[in-house]
């Protein structure tokens, strides 16, 4: 799944809960999964990151980061950081896989609603994720650690 | 024919007793009017001769509803309907009613028999079946929304307990293979350093904390189921004393915030002594824990009887609730924030289920940073126990 030159987006994982987000990162590099993982503790910071200009590509760039975001959080959750995203034309590309720990068909129609019908149900696992990347298009690259090039 | 007379004296006489019948002219003038229509309208016969049936119009119906009996029955054709008059002295009745026109020669009705069934006690019992099949369609939202919830927050731990169960499950393997691998048995420090010090503890600590959460949303919600069957002892409180009760109660920890408490002049309420005491502990607890940094805790309680109904407000000089999250803080299990002093979401779904249970109501107001007012209502203390437990 290498491809020199295209993007491979950095994958944000939006959690409140650290268990959960450990687990992710944990299941996704077991695959050998290359692409920077960062995680933010609620919706506000991962907004914080991506509307702040400069440090970072910006997300408007398509492929820049796929954002792996929980829809329960306290405060700014997954649902609002949804629709502040969809809401700015901008952003609008942005790959976003929403996270669920259960099957709510209530959750999973409001995330539809808000333009993302990608979701996954938590734990993450490599084969779910890998998936669920497939459904979200073509712009978007994995990078699969060679065995030789694993550290 | 004297037979027949007799017959229909005693029909006449059948009907006076069951029903409640007048008599109009063509222009809807009263002619006559049996004893059950003066004695359910509290007016004499001779107050209502002459009149039309506009003497004892309770407003209630809109215009077209009579427009539309009288096209009815001026067309020559029978009219059924029910309708909500009003007595002399104000008080208003249900009648199911038929009106029957007489037609003349002319083929038009020269004069209307009304025939009258009271049915007020249906009329009160069909709002009150309404009442409670609304009231029972809430309890089975709530009740739905609490299932999804604890659905919720019980999987979030699970998924921990799983996920780094499977964690340990590959330290045990990692530290098996390594064992396996050397050939005199003695493990290389190298080959146990990671699992022993980093993934075996981070999945304990995971796992136990998982553990523990699942265990406190168990006890909290069998705190919170046990509150809906405990009976009820409803009496007279003075919400005074019951205040200051729990102010002294929390004495200690008031003193320590510096806090300034007003108490004003609160009326007698009726409710349940130790639950409603809980809901204004929980309260006060609330306004010292989420009191503002920047200034000292100020809190004020009050109370007015509005509708028959007492409203007492706890204000407290807070960091406040935003508008978007007030509805959610009576939501169980919900934290509005997390990461704040420890609480299990618990304390305001609580205190609503305790006075809705009273025949009561908590709603908060808050403008954000300035603080908040809690306001509950429970029945005054001369009011009815509701009926609906």
């Amino acid at each position: 799944m290498k491809h020199e030159g295209a993007l491979a987006p950095d994958i944000l994982i939006v959690d409140d809960d650290d268990g959960h987000a450990i687990l992710t990162r944990e299941n996704l590099e077991a695959a050998a999964l290359g692409n920077p993982i960062r995680h933010f503790r609620d919706g506000q910071a991962v907004l914080d990151f991506l509307f702040e200009p400069g440090s970072h590509p910006p997300a408007s760039k398509a492929g820049a980061y796929l954002l792996l975001l929980d829809i329960r959080m306290p405060k700014v959750d997954g649902v609002e950081v949804l629709r502040r995203l969809r809401a700015d034309p901008k952003q609008r590309n942005l790959a976003i896989i929403v996270l669920t720990s259960a099957d709510d068909a209530r959750e999973v129609e409001r995330c539809h609603a808000l333009g993302c019908d990608v979701y996954l149900k938590k734990p993450v696992d490599f084969g779910k994720f890998a998936d669920a990347v497939r459904r979200l298009g073509l712009s978007l690259t994995l990078l699969i650690k060679s065995p030789s090039g694993a550290d | 024919m004297a037979a027949t007379l007799k017959e229909l004296r005693d029909i006449k006489a059948a009907l006076d007793e069951h029903s409640i019948v007048a008599m109009t002219d063509a222009s809807g003038r009263i002619t006559y009017a049996n004893d059950k229509f003066c004695s359910i309208s509290k007016y004499s016969l001779g107050e209502l001769l002459g009149q039309d049936h506009r003497i004892i119009n309770s407003g209630y119906h809109p215009k077209a509803f009579f427009r539309d009996m009288w096209e009815t029955i001026e067309s020559g054709r029978t009219w059924r309907g029910e309708i909500r008059n009003r007595a002399k002295d104000g008080s208003s009745y249900w009648v199911d009613t038929t009106i029957f026109p007489c037609m003349g020669r002319t083929g038009r009705p020269t004069k209307y028999v009304s025939i009258r069934t009271e049915i007020t006690q249906r009329k009160a019992d069909a709002a009150q079946l309404k009442r409670y099949s609304e009231d029972l369609a809430e309890k089975n939202m709530e009740l739905e929304a609490i299932v999804s919830t604890l659905s919720h927050d019980l999987r979030s731990p699970l998924i921990n307990v799983q996920g780094f169960g499977k964690q340990l499950a590959r330290a045990c393997e990692e530290i098996r293979a390594a064992f396996a691998a050397s050939p005199d048995r003695a493990l290389p420090a190298s080959a146990v350093r990671q699992p022993l010090e980093v993934a075996i503890p981070q999945a304990l600590n995971f796992i136990n904390a998982g553990v523990s959460k699942m265990d406190s949303l168990l006890t909290g919600l069998l705190r919170f189921s046990r509150l809906g069957r405990e009976a009820l002892t409803i009496e007279r409180l003075d919400m005074n004393a019951l205040v200051a009760a729990a102010f002294s109660a929390m004495k200690f920890q008031l003193d320590a915030a510096g806090a300034d408490v007003h108490v004003g002049r609160l009326p007698d309420g009726r409710g349940d002594r130790v639950l409603t005491g809980q809901v204004f502990s929980n309260l006060i607890d609330n306004a010292l824990k989420y009191r503002h940094p920047g200034r000292a805790l100020r809190i004020a309680v009050d109370g007015h009887v509005e509708n028959g109904q007492n409203v007492y407000s706890v204000a407290d000089n807070g960091i406040g609730i935003a508008l978007e999250h007030q509805p959610k803080a009576f939501e169980i299990f919900h934290r509005l924030n997390p990461e704040g002093p420890a609480g299990e979401g618990l304390g305001l779904a609580i205190a609503r289920r305790v006075l809705e249970r009273q025949g009561g109501r908590i709603w908060v107001e808050s403008a954000g940073d300035a603080g908040s007012t809690f306001y509950l209502s429970i029945p005054s203390a001369e009011a009815q126990p509701p009926p609906f437990p």
